[in-house]
């Protein structure tokens, strides 16, 4: 997968571990590094004839998700900085994306199947960060 | 000679042998048994073979008895066990008798029969070969064994499963010739052990019951002795599971080893990485198995998984597996599970079932997300509902019958990728019955007043049984010819018949053939309490004791209008409940069956049991005996309704059975009356418009208004309008009376004729003392009136229903008859 240069915590104790700002601009990045990558798979799969529209209509919908989460996460972000949950130190989001046009770079290359596969995970990956966080700023939140 | 006879005999019976082979058509050949057999002693087959069919079609009998029996009996099924056989099922077959069963081939030629074969169930008894045989090596300690294992023969009935079988297994190298018979016992399964190493082996079992033959042998299997030198087969990895997406395990199956130990080791490496690494507990989880802990357990990583097997001969390594940590998580089941009985706001209760995610998974941390899905059934249901709950830990249940019994569990899963859990263990809930006290003397309430109204209403029904009877189903009138007696009829004495007709003076004139009224005598033994004021003409009354002298109704001087003089003196509000009394009573009574007889006087008891229904104008008096009504039934069926005590009216409703099958009155007509009444006795000074009702035949007949028998004086036509005879109020009257103005108005009128059926034409007459008339001249004058039918002043449509209204000059009552001649 394009994203596994990225630094990670593969487990419960190394996500409960880092920063809560390192583990923001973790999440940020990931979906940020999908960007590229979904849209031009959206392209390349109009042109598969095989393909049912479903899938088709099914993949634009993911890719709007995937915009529309970051988004979110950006503005959930500022709120926190704002309200000092986190500090601001790691607001350099112009520097990933300059790692991000390659990691996309790399993304072209994959085949679809590797593309699935490595984007199921990385979207478990984000899902389990984001509730991580969640419980970590807001315990009494059903955690 | 005697040779030549005999030769010549012998030619014949030569020549009609083969003129008969020649045609190839003879009685058919002697069948014969082949075989009988039992499966399992309760039911048997027996099958033959045909002997030759004699070129005709041939049918086959069997036939059979018992013991020493005489009785023959035929095979009860030809079908069951195929072509030329008897199945002799459960029913018939005994077995502790011996049969004696022969085969009778028939065709048209002639038949012929089997010999007898002589059959004990016990001796036959052969069970089908055992089925599902299975061979199984095992090798241990580098001893093998083969494990074999069976099942009995299936049987059609499978409840008889009563039947312990013998087994018996052989098995031989599969070059040999010679095979090992071991006897097993009862048992499905045996193990055996001398075997000797690398060869193949075939093995067969069969059965036998407790008495009879032993089974065919089952068909052959064969087995592969592992030889003790061989390197190990290849494990299989089971599955890989993690139960709170933390640590993971997986499991391997060995394979045979080849005959000498074999230990087992776990590779594994993850994606990315290049080296290679052991499993790091094979201990915690339990033989064959593999333990990952915290540290060694990467997520979003695929671990590839191998499994190598070792002996001295070599090693075997088995598929690679590959496996990423977050997708194989699966929890354990909810813990902590408890219910509670809650009640709702309308005291209805509902089920409150919490529970806890399993302890070992990290919900708190928001690691792993658990769902919830419960299932519950009636303890003695089929199916399970299955409710998802999501991610919450309670449940709400309302849906739940009082009284009844459910069955609960829960599993949970991972809210992504993941499976689910075991189900928790069963949890019983008992729904306690909502039994209020409320409900329970509502019910008893209920209970008590039904049984009271069903001892009300028994009790009413068998002391006026018949009453009520009467009054549900009124009886239907039976024809009834006036003066004409059944019995005469019965006897068939016409002359008798004619005389009844004759010699009452049946008017036979056009007088009375339409007799429209039937007037009804009144007897009153206490006339002299019957009207206080116009006594004197309620004297006529008891003078009226008109019996059927044969005057007819248009004679008779015991005229309801009479009747209604009586009631005259006494204003009373009117009682509908007493009318109906009334009616009830005639109903009881029936007394509208009551016939004219000739030369009879008739009559009529109203007899009220209660005095309040003592449907009498004369009962209008207090404590006046009931009235004595005589009437005749006359052509018409009039109906009289008696009115009760404290009635200003009393309509006396006579049912005139004779020509028609007239019901009885109807009370539609009573209530109109009543109605009338009603208002007659309202507006005292008013003007009472009163409607009489023609009774034709068929019709209901006119209410002869008992009040109106009071003599209700004319008042009034209108005969612009509506043409009504206005008729005074009795109260009226006796105001009137007393005023006594002569020639005041035309208040009293007799009736002069009527017209179009339903008009009464009245003639004004002066006013006449109304209160001495006698009978004798108010008949006369009746007649009077009859005769000078043309004079009319007055024309009016009278519908009363009450004839009684009618008033006649001259005297004080209507004669119904006078009027009703004239109705055609």
């Amino acid at each position: 997968c394009h994203t596994s240069g990225m630094l990670t915590p593969n487990g419960k104790e190394y996500a409960q571990k880092i920063p809560r700002e390192e583990l923001t601009h973790l999440i940020l990045r990931l979906l940020q590094a999908w960007k590229e990558p979904l849209s031009n798979f959206n392209h390349h799969i109009e042109h598969h004839q095989e393909l049912p529209d479903d899938s088709l209509s099914k993949a634009k919908q993911i890719s709007n998700m995937v915009h529309e989460l970051k988004t979110g996460v950006e503005k959930v972000t500022e709120k926190m900085q704002s309200m000092g949950i986190i500090s601001n130190s790691l607001n350099g989001m112009a520097s990933s994306e300059g790692t991000g046009l390659s990691i996309s770079n790399e993304a072209n290359m994959m085949s679809d199947s590797d593309f699935i596969h490595c984007f199921r995970r990385d979207s478990n990956k984000v899902q389990s960060y984001l509730k991580i966080l969640k419980c970590r700023i807001m315990p009494e939140n059903s955690c | 000679m005697k040779q030549k006879l005999i030769s010549s005999v012998q030619i014949i019976l030569q020549l009609a042998l083969t003129t008969v082979g020649l045609t190839g058509q003879s009685y058919p050949g002697k069948p014969k048994i082949v075989r009988c057999r039992s499966l399992e002693k309760e039911t048997f087959s027996c099958w033959w073979k045909p002997g030759s069919d004699g070129g005709l079609h041939t049918n086959y009998s069997l036939f059979y008895s018992k013991d020493s029996e005489e009785k023959i009996y035929e095979c009860p099924d030809y079908q069951a066990s195929g072509p030329n056989s008897c199945y002799f099922d459960k029913n018939h077959t005994n077995p502790w008798t011996t049969y004696i069963i022969t085969v009778m081939a028939t065709n048209e030629i002639g038949s012929n029969s089997s010999d007898p074969q002589y059959v004990d169930i016990t001796s036959i008894v052969q069970p089908n070969a055992p089925v599902n045989l299975s061979l199984e090596t095992k090798t241990s300690a580098s001893i093998t064994y083969l494990w074999a294992k069976w099942s009995p023969p299936p049987l059609a009935d499978v409840s008889s499963n009563s039947h312990v079988y013998h087994y018996e297994l052989r098995l031989k190298p599969e070059e040999k010739e010679e095979w090992e018979t071991i006897s097993v016992g009862v048992q499905t399964h045996y193990k055996v052990t001398r075997l000797q190493a690398g060869m193949k082996y075939v093995v067969q079992v069969r059965c036998m019951l407790d008495l009879g033959e032993w089974s065919e042998w089952s068909s052959e299997r064969h087995i592969q002795i592992p030889n003790g030198e061989s390197p190990p087969e290849k494990p299989t990895i089971i599955k890989c599971r993690s139960p709170e997406k933390e640590t993971f395990t997986c499991w391997w199956k060995p394979g045979s080893d080849g005959g000498y130990p074999t230990n087992h080791t776990l590779l594994y490496s993850k994606e990315g990485e290049e080296k290679v690494y052991e499993c790091p507990d094979y201990k915690t989880a339990g033989p064959n198995s593999c333990y990952f802990d915290k540290k060694h357990t990467s997520f979003w990583t695929i671990y590839n998984i191998t499994v190598r097997a070792t002996n001295e001969m070599g090693s075997n390594v088995s598929d690679p597996h590959y496996v990423d940590v977050t997708y194989i998580v699966q929890p354990d089941p909810p813990v902590n599970i408890t219910l509670e009985l809650k009640k709702s706001v309308n005291r209805k209760p509902y089920l409150v079932l919490t529970w806890s995610p399993p302890p070992l998974a990290d919900v708190r941390s928001g690691w792993l997300t658990l769902e919830y899905e419960l299932r519950l059934k009636p303890e003695e249901g089929e199916e399970w509902e299955t409710i998802f709950v999501g991610q919450q830990t309670q449940c709400k249940m309302f849906s739940l019958n009082p009284g009844k019994r459910y069955i609960v569990q829960i599993h949970c899963k991972p809210d992504h990728h993941g499976s689910w859990s075991e189900w928790s263990p069963e949890m019983y809930i008992q729904i306690p019955t909502d039994f209020r006290v409320k409900d329970m003397v509502v019910w008893i309430i209920v209970g008590v007043l039904s049984s009271l109204i069903c001892l009300i209403m028994s009790w009413t029904m068998i002391l006026k049984g018949y009453r009520m009877m009467a009054f549900i189903l009124p009886p239907v009138p039976g024809p009834k010819i006036k003066g004409i007696d059944t019995h005469l009829l019965e006897t068939g004495k016409s002359e008798e018949l004619l005389s009844a007709l004759g010699c009452h003076g049946f008017p036979p004139t056009s007088d009375c053939e339409e007799l429209l009224i039937e007037y009804l005598e009144v007897e009153d033994s206490e006339d002299q309490q019957l009207m206080p004021t116009p006594s004197k003409s309620t004297k006529m009354i008891p003078k009226e004791t008109d019996s059927d002298s044969g005057r007819g109704s248009c004679d008779s001087p015991s005229l309801l209008p009479e009747k209604c003089r009586e009631s005259h003196a006494c204003p009373s509000a009117l009682q509908t409940q007493d009318v109906r009394a009334v009616q009830e009573n005639k109903g009881g009574k029936r007394s509208w069956e009551t016939q004219c007889i000739a030369s009879e006087q008739k009559i009529l008891f109203f007899n009220n049991e209660t005095t309040k229904s003592s449907t009498w104008p004369a009962a209008q008096l207090p404590n006046n005996q009931l009235p004595i009504f005589a009437y005749h039934s006359t052509v018409e069926a009039h109906t009289i309704i008696l009115s009760t005590t404290n009635v200003n009216i009393s309509s006396v409703l006579v049912g005139n059975e004779e020509k028609h099958q007239s019901q009885y009155p109807i009370t539609g007509t009573v209530h109109d009356n009543i109605e009338k009444q009603r208002e007659m006795e309202k507006f005292k000074s008013d003007q009472i418009t009163v409607q009489v009702r023609q009774n034709r035949q068929n019709d209901k007949s006119p209410l002869l208004n008992p009040k109106l028998m009071d003599y209700v004086e004319v008042h009034k036509v209108k005969q612009d309008e509506e043409p009504t005879v206005l008729l005074k109020h009795k109260e009226n009257n006796i105001k009137t009376e007393k005023c006594s103005v002569p020639g005041t108005s035309k208040e009293y009128t007799k009736v002069s004729t009527v017209m179009d059926h339903n008009i009464l034409v009245l003639m004004p007459d002066s006013r006449i003392q109304h209160t001495s008339v006698s009978q004798e001249p108010a008949m006369e004058t009746s007649q009077n009136v009859q005769k000078s039918q043309a004079e009319k002043n007055m024309s009016y449509c009278l519908t009363v229903p009450s004839d009684c209204k009618r008033e006649t000059s001259g005297s004080e009552y209507m004669d119904p008859s006078s009027f009703m001649s004239s109705f055609k």
